[in-house]
């Protein structure tokens, strides 16, 4: 490689780590503040799953409609991914596993709710049906914005436009280790809910430690069954949602930060390869150049 | 001693109230209630209210809320959720 060509790749690379130690370290804020928002919001989404849970055991609520299991002819979709990508491999990740629970139905089985660009483009290419798709730009959501889609979901759900709802989202485990997953939100049933509970395990406190959940028989409902489930399940779905939005929040800037550091790394390294090759080269040169001259003037003093 | 019951009142992303308490008393839909140690399975939604908390130890507290929430105890234990 000539000497001018090689500059310029160092300088090219030069700037490529600029930009990759600048997005690395506003990651690492946003990490920061979304970890944050997941960890402390964990004992609150278990304690809401929680009570979902004990009321999902009772005669009341394996009577209500929204927890009737029919034979699945639709299936929604709920994909939690992010809008941007360079962060490594979360969003394949989770698009694999979205991909996975619908794998035995065909496109037109399908409905999708993406929640973040990425899955809306995976499925639209795919060719299958957004029904909503929503921008994953601001990490502050509030939680009424799950509301909307709890609400949506179970009103599809009682109308009989699909017979069951899939959640595909990332879980935090630390900035280093994202899980996909992907749990069945609607209908509501035991198992499929103490899944969900057991999967959150807040860092620290009460719930840390591991604690069977104990269904009682019967509730007191006041003031009447219908009426309180009404109201309860679409809550606790959104913040069964919105838990699960907050743990892909923090999942999808870890692992941007964990890429741009490695990028950043790289590029350290790429940059210093590159200089050692530069110097080599102009070595070279100058070497040929004075053994030229030598030998120039030896042969004019002979 | 007076029996207590444990007692989590939570907001999301703030945890307002954890321990053991006495007795709380919440604004639900049906009206004001107080709910003590031992009290049997229960769930109800809240209305915006007074939570008045009478801890184990200590002076008893109110919490004021302007939004909806749930109540639930189960097991000697009290969740209000807002």
């Amino acid at each position: 490689m000539a000497l001018k060509d090689i500059k310029a790749k160092i300088g090219a690379t030069k700037r490529m780590h600029t930009v990759t130690r600048a997005m690395e370290a506003v990651s690492a804020v946003k990490m920061r503040k979304t970890q944050a928002s997941a960890l402390s919001g964990r004992s609150y989404a278990r304690a809401a799953v929680a009570i979902l849970t004990r009321i999902a055991g009772t005669e009341e609520v394996k009577k209500h409609p929204l927890a009737q299991e029919r034979e699945v002819k639709k299936i929604a979709l709920v994909v939690m991914t992010s809008d941007k990508g360079l962060a490594g491999a979360l969003n394949s990740g989770v698009l694999k596993q979205a991909a996975l629970a619908v794998k035995e139905y065909r496109a037109d089985q399908v409905v999708v709710y993406a929640f973040g660009r990425k899955g809306e483009d995976y499925f639209t290419n795919r060719g299958y049906t957004v029904a909503k798709a929503y921008e994953n730009k601001r990490d502050d959501i509030p939680l009424s914005d799950m509301e909307t889609l709890a609400d949506d979901l179970s009103a599809g759900f009682l109308a009989g436009s699909f017979d069951k709802v899939v959640v595909a989202y990332t879980s935090f485990k630390s900035t280093f280790e994202q899980i996909p997953l992907q749990h069945r939100l609607l209908p509501l049933s035991l198992p499929a809910l103490s899944e969900i509970v057991e999967g959150i395990v807040p860092a620290k406190g009460k719930w840390s430690t591991e604690q069977k959940l104990v269904a009682p028989a019967a509730y007191e409902v006041e003031p009447s069954a219908d009426e309180v489930l009404g109201v309860l399940i679409p809550r606790l779905t959104a913040i069964a949602l919105y838990h699960m939005l907050l743990e892909s929040k923090a999942s999808e800037h870890s692992a941007r930060m964990v890429a741009m550091k490695n990028a950043s790394d790289k590029s350290k390294e790429v940059t210093r390869d590159l200089t050692r090759m530069y110097n080599k080269v102009r070595q070279a040169a100058i070497t040929r150049e004075v053994s030229e001259i030598v030998s120039g003037r030896e042969a004019l003093a002979a | 001693m007076a029996k207590t019951f444990h007692l989590t009142i939570a907001r999301v992303g703030d945890n307002l109230f954890e321990g053991q308490a006495k007795s709380v008393t919440v604004p639900g839909a049906e009206g004001v209630l107080t709910i003590l140690a031992e009290h049997e399975a229960f769930v109800s939604p809240l209305k915006p209210g007074t939570i008045r908390v009478e801890p184990l130890e200590g002076e008893a507290t109110t919490i004021v809320i302007e939004e909806n929430g749930i109540v639930e105890v189960s097991g000697n234990q009290a969740t209000v959720l807002l």
